[in-house]
């Protein structure tokens, strides 16, 4: 039996070409009595996955979030700077060790978790201070550099390419996002010093955007720099 | 893996050091690859699973070097020697799946049967190919004499499995066999082949079988070796495939192939343990293309640099000043192992496009031809690179086996385009 496109004999058990992948059809050839190099159907079983260090973390967090809420009662006999920790330990959790629960765990559903987590904890304060500066400064900031974060885990994750054009939009996303988190800032907490600081950061947030953007052009300036940082 | 037997573990098992070859080993592994190779032989008749499990539990205990698990010290890993022998395992859709390092604690060699099939898949930190292939010649060999009641004599390469192991068998060479001074081993990093990355551990295995004669004349009309020819065939292979990706010369990566080349030719050794280096031969695709003849004449020459005594005892005298300065060995393993997987990950595969390793003819005992269908030899994929190529010869039938994690075979189709110009007659196969 020959590959009609490649030309190769083929061994009896071949459904298709191993080299072009071109289907073999031959009417007049019982197929059924050849045997295949390897079981086809018979997968091997899933690499056993422990979770025992999830859960031993996870059992951490509980013990150590329960003794400072005791300790908190018994002390103040409310939840005062007890509140915070926990918030800020809820974050870390979120973070790092509710991913590991799953076997392959989408950074592009964790990430927006983690920042909505940071957004929550912000309202907390916002709430328990009365600092009436979540809708007008926290969840503004904290949810466009969630986004902006987002949008990079999900443009590495899903297109595996242009890393450079990637973390350069993200550079200058992030450097011209400063402008109205100062304006943010301003119309909040009525700052009058350091005006217009948030334009030596984006400059150089910018200026480091459109470097990697070039490089991702410029393929003789990529090569040039890749031999200068070879470690 | 349990025990076959159920015996109790012995307190006096045998341990040793891992050599010098295999430390790398375990350090380069990660959670999707491990370096792993399968030697297989093929029988006239289906295998007795039951008979073959009796063959094993004889065979391990003279193997103490091969049928070993492999364990952590404060600062080396060390082989330990099995009490009993692994259980059979059956087949799967692919061959060589990633040993975990559970997996390697507990035995870090598989003994596989599908139909007419005996594999034995190996860690690269207990053997390599040669060592391999006479641990499955001798399991072959204790098989069929349980299974037919015939005795086959302790030849090319089966082992009397009623002697002791000789202490030789389970020495690390590479220290007797280094040389005074070492030399620089920095290579410029070559050619990969990229595509469509397979899901999971998923392989795909190419075999191209042709008849051993046929190679052997026309690599003796080019004047070179048969392993030196298809290592040409395979150079020439990945510059059709370069000139196709990359059009403007001057931007193509040189093709480098790396050839395993067996130490004990050239030092006198009965190891059973890893006794290889290699030789990488290269063409600068940068220069302009290659005909065949030049690559050959390249391959030969290179070949012929660098396998000799003097030349190899200057390679290994680099790999054990690195293993022997007191600094690294007072390093704990973990720092060690963080450190070997940098430099594995940033030097030491990117330098080659492929492995090639030819096993050459494999010649069983007279008693033993009537059985033996065909003999295979597998190498795993390289940890980054898509790639590689084992190559056996046995009864006059060459099986050229190529690897691959990616969908597309690239190589296998350029490989055969090579030999299908000089008429050379190939079957192909796969899973």
């Amino acid at each position: 039996m020959y590959c009609v496109q490649c030309g190769v004999k083929l061994a009896d058990s071949q459904k298709s070409c191993p080299l072009c992948g071109t289907v073999v059809c031959h009417p007049s050839f019982d197929r059924s009595k050849a045997e295949p190099l390897f079981p086809e159907n018979r997968l091997p079983p899933k690499p056993h996955r422990s979770l025992g260090g999830t859960i031993l973390t996870t059992v951490s967090f509980l013990i150590v979030s329960v003794t400072l809420l005791i300790c908190d009662l018994n002390i103040a006999h409310s939840v005062t700077w007890s509140g915070y920790v926990l918030g800020a330990l809820l974050i870390i959790y979120n973070a790092f060790v509710l991913p590991s629960w799953f076997r392959n765990p989408n950074p592009v559903i964790f990430v927006p978790i983690a920042f909505a987590t940071v957004v929550v904890y912000l309202l907390y304060i916002d709430l328990v201070t009365n600092g009436d500066w979540f809708l007008s400064f926290a969840f503004p900031v904290a949810g466009g550099i969630g986004l902006v974060v987002t949008a990079v885990v999900a443009l590495l994750y899903y297109v595996k390419r242009g890393q450079l054009f990637i973390f350069g939009g993200a550079c200058i996303a992030l450097g011209v996002y400063l402008l109205p988190i100062e304006f943010l800032a301003k119309a909040t907490f009525h700052v009058s010093r350091f005006i217009g600081w948030s334009l030596y950061p984006m400059n150089v947030l910018v200026l480091l955007g459109g470097f990697l953007l070039f490089l991702g052009i410029c393929r003789p300036a990529r090569e040039a720099m890749q031999r200068l940082f070879f470690m | 893996m349990s025990s076959a037997n159920g015996k109790k573990p012995k307190k006096d098992l045998r341990w040793m050091p891992l050599d010098n070859a295999a430390k790398i080993y375990p350090a380069a592994r990660n959670q999707h690859w491990s370096n792993i190779f399968r030697l297989s032989a093929t029988l006239y008749e289906t295998v007795d699973t039951a008979v073959l499990q009796r063959a094993l539990n004889v065979t391990v205990p003279r193997f103490p070097s091969i049928a070993v698990r492999l364990r952590r010290g404060i600062f080396w890993y060390y082989l330990q020697e099995l009490s009993a022998a692994p259980n059979i395992r059956e087949e799967y859709a692919f061959p060589l799946i990633r040993m975990s390092k559970k997996e390697t604690r507990e035995c870090a060699f598989r003994v596989i049967v599908y139909q007419n099939r005996i594999a034995v898949e190996f860690f690269h930190s207990l053997t390599d190919g040669n060592g391999g292939l006479i641990f499955l010649k001798t399991l072959l060999a204790e098989y069929l004499e349980q299974k037919h009641g015939i005795t086959i004599p302790a030849e090319n390469g089966v082992l009397d499995r009623r002697e002791a192991p000789k202490p030789e068998e389970t020495e690390d060479c590479f220290l007797k066999a280094a040389g005074p001074i070492g030399m620089n081993r920095r290579e410029n990093i070559s050619y990969r082949l990229t595509g469509t990355p397979e899901h999971g551990e998923r392989t795909h295995i190419t075999c191209l079988r042709i008849r051993a004669e046929d190679i052997r004349s026309k690599a003796h009309e080019y004047g070179v070796s048969v392993t030196a020819f298809l290592c040409a065939v395979t150079i020439a292979a990945l510059q059709n495939l370069q000139n196709h990706e990359v059009s403007e010369p001057k931007k193509r990566k040189p093709i480098r192939v790396l050839i395993p080349v067996n130490l004990r030719s050239l030092f006198p050794s009965g190891t059973l343990r890893n006794f290889a280096l290699y030789t990488t031969p290269e063409i600068l695709p940068a220069l302009g293309q290659y005909s065949f003849e030049e690559i050959c004449t390249i391959v030969k020459h290179r070949m012929g640099l660098e396998i000799n005594r003097k030349h190899m005892s200057m390679k290994i005298a680099t790999n054990v000043r690195d293993e022997q300065h007191s600094f690294v060995r007072a390093m704990p393993l973990f720092i060690k192992n963080i450190v070997m997987k940098a430099v594995f990950n940033a030097v030491g595969e990117r330098t080659s496009s492929l492995s090639l390793s030819n096993l050459g003819v494999v010649r069983l005992p007279a008693a033993m031809d009537p059985y033996v269908d065909r003999l295979d030899f597998i190498l795993g994929v390289q940890a980054t690179a898509p790639y590689n190529c084992g190559i056996i010869t046995y009864k006059d039938r060459m099986n050229i086996h190529f690897i691959r994690n990616i969908r597309e075979p690239f190589l296998e189709n350029a490989f055969y385009n090579v030999l299908k110009t000089m008429h050379i007659p190939v079957v192909a196969e796969s899973n």
